[in-house]
């Protein structure tokens, strides 16, 4: 019973590619006739519009308030005191967890300031220095970052679970972000206000780094694979 | 992944009827932990959300033998059968997924955004214990009731008009328990870290808190008792929030018993126990 | 041109085929674009986030610790914020007064702080009419400007009595002394508080015992509680501490080592949860705690050494000029049998026999006087009568009995050197007759000044300031106080909040909320050992509102002269330091508090090193913790005790004696009596007895009796009620706009009333329309009614839903104190 079957199923798929190739031979052969230029003259901007234009359109653009460089800030041999032997404890030194194992997230003035008071701190050589000393510093005004891995109102996340329980650098969602040597433009999705890092760079939502992309799946996906699937439990990640 | 709550944790909760004065501040003290709304009229009761729900029981005797007591009423967090198959009514009913029992806390949880409000659930729940959104509760362009947003906690999220609500048991408070407990560079998390809102609140303690599937923590000891119970009970919806009451009318009123069916516990035979 | 035999225009001409083509072509790109699939995701995460549903910012999580100052209780209170925001209260585990427990309205007290709706966000003066609640914004300059002028203008005149005051807050607090300095320096003797239970409590301790202030219970150490109406589970006394106590003794409650019966007419939450309800008619619990006396008597109870050594007026007695006076005994033996108060109470005589008995035989028995929250005054009379069976059981000053205190040693204030003009206005007789001979023990009665207002032709105050109070809400008398204050010229409201005082209010100079300030907490009444708190501003303010106590140290200073002379200091934090060196100077205390409870450890004597050594150290350690105690306490040494004129705990009280003695020198005996409003013949008006409430109502116009009761999660007195706590009513209780009276299904049936009927209740002061819940915990004939609902001002949340009690109360004057009595009004019912 099965064979027969089998075999019809293939007879009419191979007729249906038939039929379409045939009559796609046809088409180019001779476009004009065809219309297979009409056809083209709506697919081509199409693909363009969507590849192209699409996710230049869909992000805002919008400098962060100030640079920063946080390649320079990493290197012990220049910045005194940022010192760790792993790159996480370097992190950590100014994107701390507080007492109750909360996240501090991007450093208050009040701890750049712990370094930067000293006199002998190089701050102020450059314009972004100058610009952080005379708009912020001076008028002791937090920094308006604008932060590129803020995960919607309705996701929890612990930042100690992972990187003190879960033992993950900071390089497995965050990439080499602090190996860079200015910060990258913020680039915002118009229509969810999300940043471009949560869904990620690549349009198709592609990635080859576990940083690429940081959405729901990509969390279970992780969970899963280090053997957390019980993490993957909905009010774990949801709030 | 275990699929039945034989292991991790079972958070429950034990309430001493017989101690709560029905003063209400655990339903205050929930409603302000977890951002519960509040409208001008709170007393259409169809529309109102209040995840701890006091409700006033009286022994039907005339005057002057007339007694009033309450039942407060978070969510149940009905079980699973120990299989992991049947669980509680709104989990087996919701067609979005939205609402799923925790295996390893036994907490019943419920995502708003992923929530679709067909309210299959809020049907579902013998208890009454979801609630439904059927306005913005906080709104910032219709400032009303203004400047009230700025009460509100990070750790629950705001919801949005047209989806479902109930309690959580206040999940992040275990959540923050365990930040805390990481913090310290331990991995577990002692029974006295995560206690309720409305537990904590409750000024004759009167509400107990902790892990039921751990033989030291006080509930495990407190379900022990022959007065305690728990509502409707043979609906076999498995609640994990049990009541003590040593009034054979307040066991009464837990269930639907038919006359003659409810069997009262002599004080004499428990004492001889 | 031609293409493959054919006109390439015709070939490339737009037909209908062609079109067709061009949109598949398109809608194919696009389809094999991301377009359509990254747009349907952000399209379902755009309906997650709308923008007017607010994200509450992330940030540092910080606890402030402070003292909830919504009543008089003082519980301690941690408030979480995030960074600068305040998300929750929660009652703090290292404060003596609540381990950890707090009330429904303390729990909700962020909502008053940031609903803004309900506070003045700045000074404001009056537009529109007054009660409409419009107001324009001015500055601190002119508000001040505007009421220094004021005041100074009557100054001018010779007139500065006609200044008065109206003060909510607490008693010995320093704001009501610095208040009371203000009064007096400018020169008038009109500064009127607000009447509480504590004054009650106050007055009835003072007669029988000579001792200033309320008497404190050491309810936690008691085992047999036998309450005359209090709420313990209400709200009464302060709750985080009772509601304590509820926990301790229903703990041991199961191992029998406890009872706690309830004496009240309804089936309250305090009367369900008891061990025992005794379901006493309302106004006749003098009459029951007399006749449990008689028993105590007859069955030789009583603790006879305390009786007959330490007690004055137990047996009749001989004056020093020869004349016979009766004794208390004589008093209970004869007019209070178990048969004649069975017929008074509705009580069998059989049942007070029991409680006689259980009362007589406990080992630490208390007998607690007061009515629901204990917010409002009772009756003396009663109060005395109940305090008598303290004193036969001989239970004051033992473990679990009641404490006689003296007040704390808080620092003096400056001795006040009034001018010329001051002196003079000090000496005028006060606006409310205190001073004069009807009321010798009260200390401001608020009835006696709406009346003199009202009847007067031209107001004698041209100026009310109000503190810490809504009495346009609060007084019970049919909207009395309201008209007075439409007759004032120059009325000043100092609320934080839009309250019915305040929208009556020409001026308003709005205080902090108290979560913003600091004021400090003068032993939380009841409370076995003293206690002294600061609170401290836990939030910066977040409106242009000041600290009350500063602003009247600046209005002090623009007066000038002697008065602001009087007030030398920057700041009320400075005041404050002065009350507290007080404390440092004659006592000493502890700073800090972590277990075990303070109840539990009271030492004998009191003799303990306080844990600092010096006052700065002692005030930075109260600004930390907010609290200053002294768990210590003189246990028995009945000789020396009682300050009573006759240095005993007086049953027969000289001080009503002499009081009726000297006013009987213009008038005779008789008319003194009547004066004070005491019905009782003879000596019984001398001792507890009980006076049958006789109103003028005609008994056949209203037949039943309308007693108002108060709930733990509905806020009746000067603020507001947080809107999380309309969560915590039933819809039997308040249903859209209308709330509810309770009453037993029998009266209903009298009227044909059913549940949910409407009906109008009537007093001879007014109507209220409510609607019927049947509840068969009510006495049948009496008509039950929530004090709370019924407010004209603040916003949607509270105004205009359901009805003041308020305003229909007419329930006569208590004897002797002459407050206002809430709890018995004569009404009648229509169906509607």
């Amino acid at each position: 019973m099965e064979k027969p079957r089998r075999s019809s199923l293939k007879f009419v798929i191979d007729l249906l590619i038939g039929l379409v190739l045939s009559y796609y031979a046809r088409l180019i052969s001779n476009p004009l006739q065809s219309g297979l230029a009409y056809f083209a003259a709506g697919l081509i901007p199409a693909l363009f519009i969507g590849w192209i234009l699409f996710p230049f359109a869909l992000y805002s653009k919008q400098p962060q308030p100030i640079s920063f460089n946080h390649a320079l800030h990493m290197d012990s041999d220049i910045a005194d005191g940022i010192e760790g032997d792993t790159e996480a404890e370097k992190c950590l030194y100014c994107h701390s967890f507080r007492d109750d194992g909360t996240f501090a997230g991007i450093p208050k003035l009040e701890l750049c300031m712990e370094c930067h008071d000293d006199p002998d701190s190089p701050l102020g050589e450059t314009q972004a220095e100058q610009q952080f000393m005379t708009e912020y510093v001076a008028q002791e005004k937090e920094v308006p970052w604008l932060l590129y891995s803020r995960q919607p109102d309705c996701v929890y996340f612990s930042h100690i679970a992972h990187v003190q329980k879960g033992e993950l650098d900071c390089q497995v969602c965050h990439g080499d972000h602090g190996k860079t040597l200015e910060l990258p433009p913020f680039q915002k999705n118009r229509i969810t206000g999300y940043s471009i890092n949560i869904w990620g760079k690549n349009i198709l939502g592609l990635k080859s780094n576990t940083w690429d992309r940081m959405k729901m799946d990509d969390c279970a996906e992780c969970h899963t694979q280090k053997g957390h699937e019980e993490n993957n439990a909905c009010f774990v990640c949801h709030k | 992944m275990e699929n039945n709550l034989a292991h991790g944790h079972r958070f429950g909760m034990v309430i001493d009827i017989d101690k709560c004065t029905g003063c209400g501040t655990c339903m205050v003290a929930c409603a302000a932990e977890n951002n519960v709304t509040v409208r001008s009229d709170e007393s259409d009761k169809q529309r109102s959300i209040t995840w701890m729900q006091l409700y006033k029981i009286t022994n039907g005797k005339a005057f002057p033998h007339t007694e009033v007591s309450y039942f407060p009423r978070p969510c149940m967090h009905c079980d699973e059968d120990g299989h992991g198959h049947h669980t509680s009514p709104c989990v087996t009913v919701c067609v979005a997924t939205a609402t799923r029992l925790d295996f390893n806390t036994g907490i019943v949880s419920q995502i708003y955004t992923r929530c679709v409000g067909c309210r299959y659930c809020q049907a579902a729940c013998p208890y009454h214990a979801r609630y439904f959104n059927w306005w913005d509760g906080y709104k910032l362009i219709q400032p009303f009731p203004k400047g009230m947003e700025r009460s509100l906690s990070p750790e629950v999220s705001v919801r949005t008009r047209g989806v479902v609500e109930k309690c959580t048991f206040c999940h992040h408070r275990l959540m923050r328990a365990k930040n805390k407990a990481y913090a310290e560079g331990r991995r577990e998390i002692e029974e006295s870290e995560y206690i309720t809102a409305c537990a904590e609140a409750c000024p004759v303690q009167a509400i107990t808190f902790g892990d039921l599937n751990n033989p030291n923590h006080k509930v495990s000891q407190l379900i022990k008792s022959p007065y305690a119970f728990r509502l409707l009970e043979r609906l076999n919806t498995k609640p994990k929030v049990y009541y003590i009451s040593k009034k054979d009318w307040v066991r009464e009123m837990a269930d639907n018993y038919l006359p003659g069916e409810f069997k009262p516990i002599s004080t004499a035979a428990v004492g001889s126990r | 041109m031609k293409f493959n035999g054919k006109d390439i225009t015709e070939l490339l001409a737009l037909n209908r085929r062609n079109f067709v083509k061009l949109i598949l072509g398109g809608a194919v790109g696009t389809g094999l674009s991301p377009i359509p699939w990254k747009l349907a995701d952000d399209t379902a995460i755009w309906t997650q986030n709308w923008p007017w549903v607010p994200v509450p910012p992330e940030g540092e999580y910080v606890h402030e610790k402070t003292i909830c100052k919504l009543c008089p209780g003082g519980c301690g209170i941690e408030v979480r914020k995030v960074d600068h925001r305040a998300v929750k209260i929660e009652g703090r585990t290292d404060f003596p007064v609540n381990p950890g427990g707090m009330c429904p309205l303390g729990m909700g007290g962020l909502q008053l702080l940031y609903n803004e709706q309900i506070r003045f966000t700045s000074p404001m003066k009056r537009v529109g009419a007054r009660g409409a609640g419009k107001f324009v914004s001015i500055s601190w300059e002119e508000a001040m400007a505007i009421l220094v002028d004021r005041i100074k203008g009557l100054r001018q005149a010779g007139q500065p009595a006609a200044l008065a005051s109206i003060d909510g807050n607490p008693g010995r607090s320093t704001m009501s002394v610095l208040i009371e300095r203000f009064m007096n320096a400018v020169g008038s003797p009109n500064y009127m508080r607000i009447p509480t239970s504590e004054d009650t409590y106050s007055m009835a301790n003072m007669l029988m015992t000579g001792n200033d202030g309320p008497m404190a219970y050491d309810l936690e150490n008691a085992d047999f509680i036998l309450s005359f109406g209090s709420g313990l589970i209400e709200g009464w006394g302060s709750p985080g501490r009772v509601l304590n106590a509820w926990k301790i003794w229903k703990e041991n409650a199961a191992q029998k080592k406890i009872t706690i019966v309830q004496i009240e007419s309804r089936a309250s939450n305090t009367a369900s949860k008891a061990d025992q309800w005794i379901p006493v008619k309302p106004g006749t619990e003098a009459a029951l705690a007399l006749g449990i006396a008689h028993i105590l008597i007859r069955e030789k109870l009583y603790h006879s050494e305390f009786v007959d050594r330490f007690a004055f007026g137990f047996s009749d007695w001989i004056t020093s000029d020869g004349k016979d006076r009766a004794g208390f005994r004589r008093l209970v033996l004869e007019k209070y049998s178990p048969e004649k108060v069975a017929e008074i109470t509705g009580i069998d005589a059989a049942e007070i026999g029991r409680l006689a008995d259980l009362f007589g035989r406990a080992r630490a028995p208390i007998a607690l006087c007061g009515r629901g929250k204990g917010f409002l005054p009772g009756s003396v009379f009663e109060c005395m009568a109940i305090h008598a069976l303290n004193a036969l059981v001989g239970n004051l000053n033992t473990p679990g009995g009641i404490f006689l205190h003296d007040p704390l040693p808080l620092g003096l204030l400056p001795q006040l050197e009034p001018d010329a003009v001051a002196a003079a206005g000090l000496k005028t007789p006060r606006v409310d007759q205190i001073g004069g001979s009807a009321h010798p023990f009260s200390q401001s009665l608020i009835e006696n000044f709406s009346d003199a207002v009202i009847s007067a032709e031209k107001s004698p105050v041209d100026t009310l300031l109000c503190f810490s109070s809504n009495p346009a809400y609060t007084m019970p008398d049919g909207g009395a106080f309201n008209k007075a204050l439409q007759k004032i010229p120059f009325v000043v409201s100092f609320s934080p909040y839009h309250d019915e005082t305040a929208y009556m209010a020409d001026l308003v100079l709005p205080d902090h909320h108290y979560l913003e300030k600091m004021d400090d907490v003068v032993w939380p009444i009841g409370l076995q050992y003293p206690l002294y708190g600061i609170t401290k501003p836990v939030v910066n303010p977040l409106y242009d509102t000041r600290n009350t106590g500063d602003i009247i140290i600046r209005l002090a200073a623009q007066m000038g002269d002697t008065v602001g002379k009087a007030f030398p200091w920057k700041n009320y934090e400075e005041v404050l330091q002065v009350r507290a060196k007080g404390l440092f100077d004659h006592s000493s205390g502890l700073t800090e508090y972590n277990g075990p409870e303070a109840w539990s450890r009271i030492s004998e004597g009191g003799n303990f090193t306080p844990d600092y050594k010096s006052f700065d150290e002692m005030w930075k350690k109260m600004i930390s913790g907010n609290l200053w105690y002294r768990p210590a306490h003189r246990y028995g040494n009945w000789g020396g005790i009682f300050k009573t004129p006759t240095g005993k705990f007086e049953f027969f009280s000289m001080q009503i004696d002499l009081a009726v003695d000297e006013a009987s020198r213009q008038q005779d005996k008789e008319t003194v009596l009547m004066s004070m409003g005491i019905h009782a013949k003879g000596d019984d008006a001398f001792m507890p007895h009980f006076e049958s409430l006789v109103s003028e109502e005609d008994h056949g116009h209203y037949p039943l009796k309308m007693v108002p009761y108060e709930m733990i999660n509905l806020s009746s007195g000067p603020y507001p009620n947080p809107p999380y706590l309309n969560k915590t009513l039933f819809d039997n209780q308040l249903f859209g706009d209308e709330s509810f009276i309770e009453i037993n299904p029998r009266t209903a049936a009298d009227y044909h009333l059913g549940q949910g009927d409407r009906v109008v209740v009537g007093s001879s002061r007014g109507e209220v329309q409510v609607r019927v819940n049947l509840f068969e915990g009510a006495m049948p004939g009496i008509v039950y009614m929530p004090l709370g609902f019924g407010h004209t001002a603040y916003d949607d949340f509270l105004r205009g839903k359901g009805v003041n009690p308020n305003r229909i109360i007419a329930g006569g004057r208590d004897p002797l104190s002459g407050y206002s009595i809430w709890w018995s009004t004569p009404v009648k019912l229509t169906k509607i």
